[in-house]
């Protein structure tokens, strides 16, 4: 996996990470169970770090693709997408071993092999 | 009357269930936090349920950044969702010197159970979890026996009733 995928990959994780400790509710089912979430900007200021580690048009995609789907970054499966589970093509392959991010072409999540 | 669907949710509900004998470390090594979530992951890289070790690890590193999963009475309950984990999967370790965790009460945890899961938009199942391992240990004697017990069916039996009161 390329070190740009690896960054999303993180960044993607953290989101979510983000995203729960900001929702009221996950929130507090967390902290009644003892858990508390008093670091959430901590964790805002690391996603800022890791976001500029990220290809300005590479994060584009990914923020823009982010406000369709909650998993941008999916792993390939044999020729199927993760995301949308649809066959992708034997180029793509072909593609992706060039050294290039790959995007499903149905549903265009950015993919990884594994 | 149930509908099969809802029978299987049940008792994939179950703490137990997720509670496999590969994923146990009798005696953790690492005395420190970050080595101790080093060496549990890698027994899950170990076992094929991290796809990758680094990743998982740097994303339990970020939920302790949120606020520590040590949550007193020597217990930790490290988790994390992430994109390369394949499969919902709890890790139980022990530690009997046990591990500098910064928990809420700054006392060593001796009993860690590292919940991963895949990430998905919602996973009900995940807090279930965690709810359960949480509620499983409230009471001293039950923590003292999965301490004392001798191996992990023992342990896995413990908590099982403990679920299985609730």
């Amino acid at each position: 996996m390329s070190s740009q995928l690896e960054a999303l990959v993180a960044l993607q994780d953290l989101d979510m990470m983000i995203r729960e400790a900001k929702d009221p509710e996950r929130a507090t089912q967390e902290e009644e169970l003892g858990f508390p979430l008093s670091g959430v900007e901590k964790l805002e200021r690391t996603r800022e770090r890791l976001a500029k580690q990220i290809d300005e048009r590479l994060l584009q995609t990914y923020e823009r693709m982010s406000r369709r789907y909650v998993r941008v970054v999916v792993a390939v499966a044999g020729r199927v997408c993760l995301g949308c589970f649809m066959g992708l093509p034997t180029a793509a392959k072909r593609k992706a071993e060039a050294g290039t991010v790959e995007n499903c072409e149905n549903c265009g999540r950015i993919l990884y092999r594994l | 009357m149930p509908t099969a669907p809802s029978i299987e949710l049940r008792n994939e509900t179950y703490l137990e269930h997720h509670l496999r004998p590969a994923l146990f470390i009798p005696e953790l090594k690492s005395k420190k936090k970050s080595a101790a979530l080093e060496e549990m992951v890698a027994h899950l890289a170990q076992h094929q349920v991290a796809r990758q070790a680094d990743a998982l690890l740097e994303v339990l590193r970020q939920r302790e950044a949120l606020g520590s999963t040590g949550i007193g009475k020597g217990i930790a309950v490290p988790h994390a969702r992430s994109t390369m984990v394949a499969e919902r999967a709890v890790l139980l370790a022990r530690s009997s010197k046990g591990v500098e965790f910064d928990a809420v009460d700054e006392s060593p945890v001796h009993l860690f159970f590292l919940i991963v899961a895949p990430l998905t938009e919602k996973d009900p199942i995940y807090l279930q979890m965690l709810a359960q391992i949480v509620r499983s240990v409230r009471l001293a004697p039950v923590r003292r026996k999965i301490l004392e017990a001798p191996d992990f069916a023992a342990i896995r039996t413990l908590i099982g009733a403990q679920v299985g009161n609730e």
